[in-house]
């Protein structure tokens, strides 16, 4: 009796998936979505974005001219940051092409340069556009960083010969050395960042916009009334309308990591079954809140527009595009209510840095959490239009 | 063209827009919504970043660098007894940097005072944070040379000749102003760039719907059998939607200003009138759009798809000018980058017509190109 409850309910879901996944191959746009996404994806985010500056716009204005002053200029240059360096006259002019956003930053030596490197003072003043603070920040450590290492008094070759050590002693190096190291992403490749979070993006598209179009537009094309003759309770009409979206984001996702792996290079560290059944949670969890904005929705239209302006802040504030920790709290509250969210956490770690099971059981357990609170969420919204 | 029959079209549009209580919350609380949440998430600054500390030395020295590393509230240290603690405290997220003492640094740095090499501390970041790991160690090398120079001027005997030292110590130094945005605050970037987010995407995905909705139910046909052209067809449509939203930026101006008091430096009325230029490209934009899909899915699941890279690499969220060169090209083909650059010229510099000339022209001339495609979209359909 119990058994072929069971097996009623098993077929029923299918019977309605397979009715689904016929009509999911004919539309263009979940093909769009599937294939062609994760590739653009792949293409921008693994290629054109970076945090790291490149060809940084810069001039210099020294007044010192000396040969010192030449030789920090060259140093900053050969960093390997920034674009070749213009040589302005005057102060006036840095603050004016500044203003126009011509340049990032302006070095400017004083005239006193040399005297106050004889006398182990030396000093530049640094002049930064604001208007991009991130750049701005990242230059501006850049530059610190090549000038605290820079001898403006010292002739390496003199002190050599008289057999005094390159550096070392006071006044010579910094008074403590940091030997730094860079765990699972040595050279900082900006790349990883978006790799190890790229099926995030994938999938969050991809269940939002089905789960969310579904019930809306069975019940704009009349087809909804006819879905509730059927003899399947409503719960079966879900299951299989969503089974083959969730197959269709494994292939997303599979799209995404084999992508990853050979248009760059990047393999997941960690067990990929392991990422598998890991991200089985977070396609229910955004499912199940498509398939609530799709209860809540009276058109397909507006369904839509609550998907789309729930995926855009869920991408920025999970911490998919910028580190969460750099938000300020109540925002970084408000980013732990999305799935993407602990799901990007536990991607970069398997990903980016092989976790296993144990370091992924917090995220994979709130997710479960915010599907069974959706799923009641759902059946309390689904109940008085089907009695 | 007649201006009697596209003032009925106005008329039909605004009430049509204004009356469906849906699009008027879209129009309020997106702004609202993306001003708040995009306004406050960028930032430079490193805080309360969980710092794994292994302290072999636990003398004075080295509890004084952890403590001055705590002070700024940048870091929050714990205590970790071996490096096979530190890896599984950063597998699992619960640290984002480590810090190694070896057992000879207040030795060493003793020893380092007479002469000898300064003392060695081992710094481990977590390079899957690629933002956070760059902040950190920007932050902690100038944290380290700082305290390690106080530690040294601590130690009495040596106080006076160590302070003296230190100055030469970091080289050159160096003095940073920045200009426009003095303390690289990330809240005015981030909302001059939200006004290119929100025109650029609500609008277009808010003419396409409305448009396919028509087509859906039938008034659509019923408007390309009236005499109207469909330059007035595509005038009714774009004008209204464009007064609506040129108010929406009236009222994100106002928000941003009030909520998160961030006003243009430069002229607002100025910024207005480049607004409703821009409108005309996203319109244009979701006419095409809408025209090219058979339902109201198909319309919006375009404008998603062709949206997300394109205000990925407009430099709304991550700067255009660090894309690798052929990126960058691409990136100017997108009329969302201009409009973000003038619309950051405007509230962080100031600027004023004549140095914004050229990004100007660039946007009109892509709003003349693409309201051309969208006429011609409109007219094969009829």
């Amino acid at each position: 009796m119990k058994a072929g409850r069971v097996r009623r309910f098993v077929a029923n879901v299918l019977a309605i998936a397979y009715k689904e996944a016929s009509l999911l191959r004919h539309d263009s746009t979940v093909v769009q979505n599937v294939v062609i996404q994760p590739v653009i994806l792949l293409i921008v985010m693994g290629f054109a974005l970076r945090f790291t500056p490149q060809d940084v716009r810069w001039a210099v204005v020294d007044r010192s001219d000396t040969p010192a002053s030449r030789r920090l200029v060259e140093e900053i240059q050969t960093s390997g940051y920034f674009a070749p360096v213009r040589h302005l006259r005057s102060y006036g002019e840095a603050h004016e092409l500044l203003g126009r956003g011509k340049l990032v930053a302006v070095v400017v030596i004083p005239d006193e340069f040399r005297r106050a490197a004889a006398l182990g003072r030396p000093e530049v003043q640094l002049l930064l556009n604001g208007t991009d603070p991130l750049t701005a920040a990242r230059v501006a450590g850049y530059v610190t960083q090549i000038a605290s290492r820079f001898r403006a008094e010292s002739e390496p070759a003199d002190r050599a010969r008289k057999g005094e050590p390159a550096s070392g002693g006071p006044g010579r190096a910094p008074p403590i050395e940091l030997r730094e190291e860079f765990r699972y992403n040595a050279t900082l490749r900006d790349r990883n960042f978006y790799m190890s979070a790229l099926a995030g993006f994938l999938l969050t598209n991809i269940c939002l916009a089905q789960a969310a179009l579904g019930l809306v537009a069975e019940r704009e094309s009349g087809t909804y009334e006819q879905m509730l003759a059927q003899p399947a309770t409503p719960l079966q009409i879900i299951l299989g309308k969503l089974l083959p979206t969730v197959a269709a984001s494994y292939v997303a996702l599979t799209i995404g990591v084999i992508g990853a792996g050979l248009m760059h290079g990047y393999w997941p560290r960690g067990n990929v079954l392991l990422f598998y059944a890991a991200t089985l949670p977070f396609i229910l969890a955004t499912l199940a809140i498509g398939t609530f904005v799709s209860a809540l929705a009276r058109t397909s239209a507006q369904a839509v527009f609550i998907a789309v302006f729930f995926i855009m802040p869920s991408f920025v504030l999970s911490g998919s595009m910028l580190p969460y920790a750099l938000m300020p709290h109540g925002v970084r509250e408000v980013g732990a209510l999305f799935p993407l969210r602990w799901y990007q956490i536990l991607s970069r770690r398997i990903i980016e840095r092989g976790a296993g099971p144990a370091e992924v059981l917090v995220p994979v357990l709130v997710l479960v959490t915010i599907f069974l609170a959706m799923l009641v969420a759902i059946r309390w919204r689904m109940k008085p239009r089907l009695g | 063209m007649s201006f009697r029959r596209l003032a009925v079209l106005l008329r039909r549009e605004t009430l049509a827009t204004l009356r469906d209580p849906f699009t008027v919350t879209i129009l309020v609380l997106v702004p609202l919504v993306a001003l708040m949440l995009f306004g406050t998430i960028l930032s430079t600054k490193v805080s309360e970043l969980g710092l794994g500390v292994i302290d072999a030395s636990r003398s004075a020295s080295s509890r004084r660098l952890v403590a001055e590393l705590e002070a700024q509230g940048a870091f929050v240290a714990r205590e970790l007894a071996t490096r096979a603690d530190m890896d599984r405290a950063m597998l699992a997220g619960e640290i984002g940097a480590g810090l190694v003492v070896p057992p000879d640094f207040e030795r060493r740095l003793r020893a380092f005072e007479r002469g000898g090499p300064p003392p060695e501390i081992r710094v481990v970041y977590d390079g899957g944070e690629v933002v956070l790991a760059g902040n950190a160690e920007a932050f902690l090398a100038g944290l380290a040379t700082a305290t390690g120079l106080a530690l040294r001027a601590s130690d009495g005997a040596a106080a006076a000749g160590a302070l003296e030292a230190g100055a030469s110590a970091s080289g050159v130094a160096v003095r940073t102003t920045a200009l426009f945005n003095p303390s690289l605050d990330g809240t005015p970037y981030m909302v001059s760039g939200t006004f290119g987010f929100v025109l650029s995407f609500a609008t277009t995905l808010i003419i396409a719907v409305s448009i396919v909705n028509e087509r859906f139910s039938g008034t659509f046909e019923q408007l390309q059998v009236t005499p109207a052209t469909s330059v007035e067809i595509l005038l009714g449509k774009i004008l209204p939607l464009g007064a609506v939203f040129s108010a929406d930026v009236v009222l994100m101006i106002l928000l941003a200003g009030f909520l998160l008091g961030v006003w243009p430096v430069g002229s607002a009325l100025f910024f207005i009138a480049i607004s409703t230029v821009y409108l005309l490209v996203s319109l244009s934009m979701g006419v095409i759009f809408s025209a090219t899909s058979k339902s109201a899915a198909e319309a919006v699941s375009k404008t998603v798809l062709a949206s997300q890279p394109l205000i990925l690499l407009s430099g709304f969220a991550v700067p255009a000018s660090n894309m690798p060169l052929p990126f960058r090209w691409v990136s100017e083909l997108i009329p969302a980058t201009h409009y973000i650059r003038v619309s950051r010229a405007i509230y962080l510099r100031g600027e004023g017509p004549i140095v914004l000339f050229p990004e100007i022209l660039i946007i009109l001339l892509m709003g003349g190109a693409l309201a051309t495609i969208a006429l011609r979209a409109i007219a094969r359909r009829q």
